[in-house]
C-alpha cells in the first residue's frame, strides 16, 4: 500500500512492545513529517544504545562499556557496595525500581524473565545457571528474591526456593503486602491475605 | 436494582433501539421467533457480566453491515436512590472499552455489582443434562455474583491451567528441559520436574480454595432447590418424587496434592491436567436417583429452573437488593401446570424487575406492568 520504505519502518515499529498496527502507522507519518535532524538524532540514539549498552557479563543488568563481553555494570564495579547480599529480580527495571528506595545497599542478579510456559521460558531460558555459578565463586551468603507478585514471579521464586534449598545461601523472599497510604477495605482479598500471612509480630 | 434505560446500537439485529423497562414487576417483550427477543436479554445479560450469553466473541455482537463496525451499548441501572451507568462500546477489531459512571473500567472485576441478573433460558435445560462445564459455571457465576473479589480466584486459576497444560506438552515435546521429549517409563528431566511441582503447588493453593467456596456454596443452595423444586413441581408429581439433592463431587480423592502427582504421568502423557476443580461436578439427583439419567425431560427442566431460582433467591438475600430477573423464552418450554406455578413462584415482583420475553401467550397468572413488541431489529411499544 504504501513505498516499500514507509512500509518497512510501518512493519518495524509494530514490533514494538504495546504498539499496535495503528499506532505504528502513526509514529510513521509523524517521523516523516519530522525535520531531518530530529528524526536521525532519534536513529542515533538507538545506535548508541545498542553500541553502548549491553548486559552486565555478572548480574545482566544494563551496562555501558560498548561491545566488551566482560564489561559489568556501575553496581557490580561499585566497591561500597555489599556483595554478600543479593537481590534477584527479573528485569532490569526492577533494580531501578528497587535502587529508588536507597534501602538496598547489596548487589543484584537480573533474570531477564519469569518462568513461563505459555510464552516458551522455562528455567533454561533465564539466567538461573548463572546465578548458580556467581554463589560459587562470590561469597554470596543471602539471595533476597524479587520477583514480581503475580503468578509468573511466584512461579520463578519458587522454583528458585527448590533448587537453592541444600546451597549454603540464605534465601528470602520480599514481603508482599498492602501499600503504603491505601485503605484496608480497598485491598483485593489476596493481597489481604498474603499481609496477614506475611505479619509480623511487634510485642510478646 | 432495576434497569432504568437501555440504549442499543448496532448490537445483534439492532440497529437503533432504546428500552425502559418497567422498574418492577413483568415486562413483557413480544415478537415472531428470529426477531431479536433473545438479543434483547443478551445484550442486558452482557452488561451484567461483559460475557455473552450464547459465549460469542465480541465480534459477533456487532451487527452485519455495521457502518462503524461496532456496536454500542448504553445503560442507567438505579440502586435505590444511587444511578449507576454502564455503557460498553464493542469492536470488530481492537479492544472493547467499557465504562462506569463515566470512568473507563480497567478489570472486569470492577463492573461485578452494577447490575446483577439472573437469567432463565431454554438452555438450561443442558444444567442437568450438559457435561459438568455447565454445573461448574452455574457454581462459579454465582459465586463471584456474591463475591466480586472471587473473580481474580478463577482468574488465577485459569492462568495456573494454562501455564501448567504449556508446560505438560512442552515436555512431551521436548522443547522444556532442552533435550528429548519424554516418554512413559522415562525419568523427567530435573528442570521440568522442579518447574512441574512449582505448579502442582500453586494449582493446589488455588484449588482448595476454590473447592472450599464451591462446597459452601453447594451447601446453601440445597435447601433453596429443594424448596424451589417441591414447590414448582408440587401438584404435578408423586411425593416421591420431590426430593431432590445436590453433591459436590471432586474429581480425585484424598489430597489434591497427592492427587495431582499420582496424575503426572497420565498428564504428561496427555498433555492436560487431568485433576482438579476444573473437573469437578455437581451431582444432581431427583427422589435420590441421578437427574441427568433417570429424571423424565419435565422433571429436568423443573430442576433446571429450581437451581436459577435458587440461585436468585440467594443473590437476593445477600446483596439485599433483588437481581433483575430476565426470562427468555422460558414458558413456550413449560407444560401449563408448571408455568403458572413458576409464575406463582417468582419472587416478591413487587420488588423485583422481570423481563420476559414470548413468542406466544403468558401464563394465567401474569399481569404485565409494560409491553414491547420486537419487530425487523426494532424496538415498538
Amino acid at each position: 500500500m504504501y513505498a516499500a520504505a514507509v512500509q518497512d519502518l510501518i512493519d518495524e515499529l509494530g514490533r514494538l512492545p504495546g504498539i499496535g498496527p495503528k499506532s505504528a502507522q502513526r509514529i510513521a507519518f509523524h517521523l516523516l513529517k519530522l525535520p531531518r535532524d530530529d528524526a536521525l538524532r532519534l536513529a542515533r540514539s538507538i545506535t548508541t544504545v545498542k553500541d553502548r549498552v549491553s548486559w552486565c557479563r555478572r548480574c545482566f543488568n544494563i551496562a555501558e562499556g560498548g561491545a566488551d563481553p566482560e564489561v559489568e555494570c556501575g553496581i557490580c564495579t561499585d566497591d561500597r557496595r555489599d556483595g554478600t547480599v543479593v537481590c534477584v529480580v527479573e528485569e532490569p527495571r526492577d533494580v531501578v525500581a528497587i535502587e529508588k528506595t536507597r534501602e538496598f545497599r547489596g548487589r543484584y542478579h537480573v533474570l531477564q524473565g519469569a518462568i513461563s510456559p505459555i510464552d516458551g521460558i522455562g528455567p533454561d531460558k533465564l539466567r538461573i545457571r548463572e546465578l548458580l555459578g556467581r554463589l560459587q565463586t562470590e561469597g554470596i551468603e543471602e539471595l533476597i528474591l524479587c520477583t514480581n507478585p503475580n503468578i509468573e514471579g511466584d512461579a520463578t521464586a519458587m522454583y528458585l526456593t527448590a533448587l537453592l534449598k541444600d546451597l549454603p545461601v540464605k534465601v528470602s523472599q520480599l514481603a508482599s503486602g498492602l501499600p503504603v497510604g491505601g485503605d484496608l477495605e480497598y485491598a483485593d482479598e489476596i493481597t489481604l491475605g498474603r499481609a496477614l500471612e506475611g505479619r509480623r509480630s511487634v510485642s510478646g | 436494582m432495576y434497569l432504568e434505560q437501555l440504549f442499543l446500537s448496532d448490537f445483534r439485529s439492532y440497529g437503533e433501539a432504546e428500552f425502559s423497562p418497567a422498574p418492577h414487576g413483568i415486562t413483557v417483550v413480544t415478537g415472531a421467533n428470529g426477531a431479536g427477543k433473545t438479543n434483547l436479554i443478551e445484550a442486558v445479560a452482557y452488561l451484567s457480566t461483559l460475557k455473552s450469553l450464547r459465549a460469542s466473541p465480541s465480534a459477533a455482537l456487532i451487527r452485519a453491515g455495521a457502518p462503524s463496525g461496532s456496536a454500542v451499548l448504553r445503560s442507567r441501572v438505579r440502586h435505590d436512590a444511587r444511578l449507576v451507568t454502564v455503557d460498553a462500546e464493542l469492536h470488530a477489531t481492537g479492544r472493547d472499552r467499557v465504562q462506569v459512571n463515566g470512568q473507563v473500567l480497567r478489570r472486569t472485576r470492577d463492573l461485578l455489582g452494577a447490575l446483577q441478573v439472573t437469567v432463565f433460558s431454554p438452555d438450561d435445560l443442558s444444567l442437568v443434562k450438559g457435561p459438568p462445564a455447565g454445573r461448574r459455571s452455574y457454581l462459579d457465576d454465582l459465586l463471584v455474583a456474591l463475591q466480586p473479589r472471587r473473580y481474580d480466584l478463577l482468574s488465577e486459576l485459569e492462568r495456573v491451567l494454562k501455564q501448567r497444560n504449556a508446560l505438560l506438552k512442552s515436555a512431551l515435546a521436548g522443547r522444556a528441559g532442552g533435550g528429548v521429549g519424554w516418554r512413559p517409563g522415562r525419568p523427567l528431566p530435573d528442570d521440568v520436574k522442579i518447574t512441574l511441582d512449582v505448579w502442582d503447588a500453586k494449582l493446589v493453593t488455588v484449588g482448595e480454595s476454590l473447592v472450599a467456596a464451591r462446597r459452601e456454596l453447594v451447601d446453601e443452595l440445597q435447601p433453596l432447590v429443594e424448596g424451589a423444586y417441591g414447590s414448582l413441581a408440587s401438584g404435578s408429581a408423586a411425593p416421591s418424587r420431590l426430593s431432590t439433592t445436590l453433591a459436590y463431587e471432586v474429581s480425585w480423592s484424598g489430597s489434591l496434592a497427592a492427587a495431582l502427582d499420582a496424575a503426572r504421568p497420565d498428564d504428561l502423557r496427555r498433555g492436560v491436567t487431568t485433576v482438579g476443580p476444573q473437573r469437578d461436578d455437581v451431582a444432581l439427583a431427583i427422589g435420590a436417583l441421578p437427574a441427568r439419567t433417570h429424571a423424565s425431560q419435565g422433571e429436568q427442566r423443573t430442576l433446571a429452573l429450581a437451581l436459577r431460582l435458587a440461585g436468585h433467591r440467594l443473590l437476593a438475600a445477600a446483596l439485599d437488593t433483588p437481581p433483575v430477573l430476565l426470562l427468555d423464552d422460558v414458558f413456550s418450554e413449560l407444560d401449563a401446570a408448571r408455568a403458572d406455578s413458576l409464575m406463582a413462584n417468582l419472587p416478591a415482583l413487587s420488588e423485583t424487575q422481570a423481563i420476559v420475553t414470548t413468542a406466544g401467550e403468558l401464563p394465567s397468572g401474569a399481569s404485565p406492568a409494560a409491553w414491547f413488541r420486537v419487530e425487523d431489529g426494532k424496538l415498538l411499544v
